[in-house]
């Protein structure tokens, strides 16, 4: 045959698939921003540095007190290997005033073979602060996949050996990996929470955490999960490695009456709480009753219709029960952004329980959406920015955007979690089905 | 200008292929640069007389350490001029164990590019000593940016460097479709088993759709010019092996067909192939 005759065509690609997630280094660095005092050092090139900017946000960082610091690969370090460039910017950090330095690797460095966990063994004897590598190249996963591997590498190197148990103490873990923007709020309801039962907080895996509180995390007599999209390992981890065994596992997060009563319930039962656990229950509801009398939303207007629901595991899951049970509306459709083992039991259990036989998508990405939208024909979707543009077209009339995986800016922490999130997710709901009748065309055609 | 690569499973006699051929085209008054593509830097050990060369990806660094740029090597730094009045360049790269060699290669060929190397020595045949197997994305970069045009394979009668230079054929075809890179032959540089490989390569490069371009016996005359640090043409040129190169050289220079090869897709079929020719010898 001769050269050139028959040129192949390079397959186009059909559709859009593009993930909601991002790498795993993203997960890995909002894991490590979450620890109070400690400085985070990307070894990657520029272009993934973007992703701690990102974090940063995420964790609400305060840049007086959180460092970030990046070796800024280039070709050489990829060709050379970058283990050298990594050394000399950690001894550069040397005199930071920080109580730990995480080192994050990014896919670059992890493929040219450097080797971090070597070089912070080597120079940890020559620093103040503590090392910490945490092997997160981008290719090992999503970012929720990046939230596991930098618990492990946290809990294993940090967490010293179970000393005394603090009696009604507890290791809060992975609240930021949750996608509610304003997930700080839904920490800060647990905390109170809490506080109000006399459970003592040991430490948080990860917002604000000082080291001191990492080391002694062993030290919780349980550990309270605070999302369905990642820390399970951790937990599990903390349950076999320290004796902390795991409260509210296997019921869905506080979301909506129903959860929030069970979840609370079951945390009183634990605590010898019940009396509070009632309690709150009893002036929740009230209070959620008496503003909803007071406020009128047209939650009534939504009576039975057909509605989706498209976020992680750790929102969307509440959601199907609070859609039902407190929208009064229908899901028809259920995509998940992860799809692992846990994530589906969980859901398979909740639409048993509810009688509820809708589609369900796990792992799903942008296109898979469209498609599944486009078959199950919603009128509202209960989603983020990305499906009122990817529901274009369907005869979806609302999206109500609950979730934003994408970086939004927000003056004001608002919680999913408890009685106030309820009213807070009311309120989305209200907005949208407000702007709804106020689009541009029907706009124009009033004025004119 | 010609731009041919020498690719074959590690071990072959890639170097001492390309390095008497380069001696061999000079020899005919063509001006030839050699460039070695192998971290190890040893393909143009013997046209520089035993030694080893500085490598571009050295020099690159020393200048990167310093806040330049590759614009700002000095072509004579890096181009090595034999003897024999070949150019040689070993593009170089990382300690065993860490970075990408096959990126370093792009690198330094890049430079090479960017530097107008070619231009500035009127370069009329230039052949890149690729290393070893194709064993990453890297290492077909040669072929994948259209530095080489013109692909050898060089094999024995092992079974397992008929293997390898298949499995590069088939790189060659993958890379081929995209550009303006095909092969153009197959060298057997035999491993004394004349017999069985006078058969079975014929057959192989049959297969692959190519030409069988010479055979390169195994001979003490190209062992001792190794040893010496010179090419056959120069260290015997009177001999049986200088005229082979010279064969070699000519074969390439009058060359002008490349093909998309047509690989071995099984394992199986490889091995029925070659068993057919065991038993016929
Ligand atoms: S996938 Fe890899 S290269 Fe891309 S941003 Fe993440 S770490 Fe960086």
């Amino acid at each position: 045959m001769e050269h050139g005759r028959s040129r192949r065509k390079t397959p186009e690609p059909e559709k859009c698939r593009d993930p909601y997630l991002r790498c795993a280094f993203h997960g890995a660095a909002q894991t490590a921003l979450g620890v109070a005092g400690s400085a985070l050092l990307a070894h990657s090139p520029q272009g993934c540095e973007y992703l701690v900017n990102n974090a940063f946000a995420w964790q609400a960082c305060d840049y007086m007190e959180v460092i970030t610091l990046c070796t800024k690969l280039c070709v050489d370090e990829i060709v050379h290997g970058g283990e050298e460039l990594l050394e000399r910017t950690i001894l550069e950090a040397k005199d930071l005033p920080i109580s730990a330095l995480f080192v994050l690797s990014a896919c670059g460095p992890e493929i040219v073979g450097d080797d971090i966990v070597a070089v912070c063994e080597t120079l940890q004897p020559e620093l103040k602060f503590r090392l910490i590598p945490i092997e997160c190249a981008g290719f090992r996963g999503s970012q929720y996949d990046g939230i596991d591997i930098a618990l492990d590498a946290m809990l294993k190197h940090l967490v010293n050996r179970s000393g005394e148990k603090i009696p009604n103490s507890v290791c809060l873990i992975a609240p930021h990996a949750n996608a509610n923007p304003t997930w700080i709020a839904d920490l800060d309801w647990v905390k109170g929470v809490l506080a109000q039962m006399g459970i003592r907080v040991v430490a948080t895996l990860t917002h604000r955490t000082p080291l001191a509180e990492l080391e002694h995390a062993a030290s919780a007599e349980a550990s309270l999960l605070l999302s369905h999209d990642a820390g399970q390992k951790a937990a599990d981890h903390l349950s076999a490695a320290h004796g902390i065994e795991q409260v509210c596992g296997g019921i869905p997060l506080p979301i909506g009456m129903t959860n929030t009563e069970r979840w609370l319930t079951a945390l009183g039962e634990r605590f010898d709480a019940q009396k509070t656990a009632e309690s709150m229950v009893v002036e929740g509801e009230r209070m959620a009753m008496a503003t909803c009398r007071r406020k009128w939303p047209m939650a009534r207007f939504f009576y039975r219709t057909p509605a989706a629901i498209v976020a992680d595991a750790t929102v969307g899951i509440p959601l199907v029960r609070f859609v039902t049970e407190d929208m009064e509306m229908t899901p028809d459709l259920v995509a998940l952004y992860t799809s692992q083992r846990s994530v589906r039991d969980l859901l398979e259990r909740e639409l048993d329980d509810l009688d509820l036989a809708p589609t369900v998508v796990y792992g799903t990405d942008v296109y898979r959406t469209r498609q599944a939208l486009a078959e199950t024909k919603p009128k509202v979707v209960f989603g983020s920015t990305i499906e009122r543009h990817a529901s274009e077209g369907l005869g979806v009339s609302h999206v109500v955007e609950v979730v934003k995986m994408m970086r939004q800016f927000r003056m004001i922490d608002r919680e999913y979690f408890g009685y106030t999130g309820i009213l807070d997710l009311f309120e989305c709901v209200q907005n949208e089905w407000t702007m709804a009748w106020r689009s541009r065309e029907k706009r124009y055609e009033a004025r004119w | 200008m010609k731009q041919i690569a020498i690719y074959g499973k590690g071990g072959i006699g890639k170097s001492t292929i390309a390095s008497n051929l380069s001696a061999a085209l000079n020899e005919m008054g063509q001006t030839v640069m050699q460039v070695g593509c192998d971290p190890k830097r040893d393909s143009t050990r013997i046209l520089a007389g035993g030694r080893f060369i500085p490598a571009v990806l050295e020099e690159h660094r020393e200048k990167l350490r310093v806040g330049k740029d590759e614009y700002a090597i000095d072509l004579d730094r890096i181009v090595y001029r034999s003897p024999g009045g070949i150019y040689l360049v070993e593009a170089g790269g990382p300690e065993p164990g860490v970075g990408c060699a096959g990126r370093g290669v792009l690198t330094a060929l890049q430079i090479l590019k960017d530097l107008d190397a070619f231009e500035t020595y009127g370069i009329d045949v230039a052949i890149y000593d690729v290393l070893g197997d194709v064993v990453c994305g890297g290492f077909s970069m040669p072929i994948r940016e259209g530095f080489a045009r013109e692909i050898y394979l060089v094999c024995s009668g092992g079974f397992m460097s008929i293997y390898a230079a298949n499995n590069i054929a088939r790189a060659v075809q993958r890379l081929g479709l995209r550009g303006d890179t095909g092969l153009a032959g197959i060298v057997c540089n035999s491993n004394g088993d004349e017999a069985l490989e006078r058969a079975v390569i014929p057959a192989f490069a049959q297969r692959l759709g190519t030409a069988f371009v010479q055979f390169v016996p195994r001979s003490p005359v190209i062992q001792a010019g190794e040893m010496e640090g010179r090419a056959v043409v120069e260290y015997a040129p009177d001999s049986r092996e200088a005229e082979i190169f010279r064969n070699l050289a000519r074969a390439i220079l009058a060359n002008d067909t490349r093909v998309i090869p047509t690989p071995i897709a099984e394992l199986a079929e490889l091995e029925t192939m070659y068993r057919e020719h065991l038993v016929k010898k």
